[in-house]
């Protein structure tokens, strides 16, 4: 399909647009305000949802910590404390970044380059998230058992089988999962970064 | 006139438009659909900062441009929608089957551009002159015309391909 035909086909559509407009001012009018509420509900959700179940973690560690009495429990501990406080502010900060591009006031290009560099950031927010996500799924064993229960996990265990089953599933698991993720986070890195050095060469 | 009756007549005036843009950027109705909200709602937030230092539709496509590219996917069950279906679908329940194919088609090329491309092809078959793309996009006018040769090119080795 040339040019000139694409045209012709837009012009047409156009005409067929002009003829059968159909929207009310009430309709103009409720679509904003339901807009408006559904932006209120998608932030109050997903994202604070996942901030108060790490954040809850994280003090209910914090006020344990007296209980966790030999080194690894300590680090694992502080490491935990440390991943449940940081990556979800992490992941707000970027998604809160991406969502605050200037819309009115920027234009096409610039608006273009500014989400492309915040969507990069933002995936790459994620992919460590998954990184960190994984070490806390190790750290956060020992520190529940004794928290929760008041056992060492390695000391008072008597039964290793169980876990000689379950570590080396899990490493498993996240060898798979993560190929299948990387491959979908950098696929989308690599176009956003791509997008940026395209617009980054163009002159003004 | 109030500011709620001015806003209603520039979207009532431009529906056609946001439409296109909708078509353009999304692959599904339910995203169209969301997408066509999302629009109407950014151009009302902006409204109030438009000081017609443009004009009216400069600043109506960039609006319309900078929500598309800047649209976070979402789950598919969300909120309620208005009926824009109403509208979207009547108007293309009226097409005949030869021109609905013939649209498709285009559709299909413009998707396979990037999202620079999209936006300069969408204002250049909007009729839009060299300075008014590069008023929108931000490009120089020779810039415009650079991407837009460039642009004819992808056009026919999409064609070749095809």
């Amino acid at each position: 399909m040339e040019l000139e035909e694409m045209q012709s086909i837009w012009s047409e559509l156009s005409g067929q647009l002009e003829k059968q407009k159909k929207l009310t001012d009430k309709m103009i009018i409720m679509m904003t305000q339901d807009k408006f509420r559904s932006k209120i509900n998608k932030i109050a959700y997903p994202e604070l949802l996942g901030t108060i179940i790490c954040f809850g973690s994280a003090i209910l560690i914090l006020m344990n910590l007296n209980k966790l009495d030999n080194w690894y429990n300590m680090i694992s501990g502080i490491v935990s404390l440390l991943i449940l406080i940081i990556l979800p502010i992490l992941s707000l900060t970027s998604i809160n970044r991406m969502r605050k591009v200037e819309i009115a006031t920027n234009n096409y290009k610039e608006t273009l380059l500014s989400y492309a560099k915040r969507k990069k950031q933002f995936q790459t927010v994620t992919k460590w998230g998954y990184y960190l996500g994984f070490i806390l799924m190790f750290t956060i064993m020992p520190i529940t058992t004794k928290i929760l229960n008041n056992k060492d996990l390695f000391s008072e265990t008597k039964r290793v089988w169980p876990f000689l089953i379950a570590i080396p599933l899990a490493i498993v698991f996240f060898i798979v999962f993560s190929k299948w993720v990387m491959k979908f986070y950098n696929k989308n890195i690599n176009s956003a970064e791509s997008l940026i050095k395209e617009l980054e060469d163009t002159g003004i | 006139m109030g500011k709620e009756y001015e806003f209603t007549q520039i979207i009532k005036d431009n529906e056609g438009v946001i439409f296109k843009i909708t078509t353009i950027y999304t692959n599904n109705q339910e995203d169209q659909k969301d997408l066509y909200q999302e629009i109407v709602y950014q151009l009302w937030k902006a409204y109030d900062s438009f000081r017609g230092d443009s004009k009216i539709s400069t600043w109506m496509y960039r609006v319309a441009l900078n929500t598309a590219i800047t649209r976070i996917k979402k789950e598919k069950r969300r909120g309620n929608q208005i009926g824009i279906d109403k509208v979207v679908m009547l108007q293309t329940e009226q097409y005949d089957t030869a021109f609905e194919e013939r649209l498709k088609i285009l559709y299909a090329h413009i998707r396979g551009l990037n999202e620079l491309e999209k936006g300069i092809m969408l204002l250049l078959l909007e009729g839009k002159k060299y300075e008014e793309i590069a008023s929108i996009t931000g490009l120089s006018p020779s810039n415009v015309g650079t991407r837009i040769s460039r642009i004819k090119e992808k056009l026919k080795t999409q064609i070749i391909k095809k």
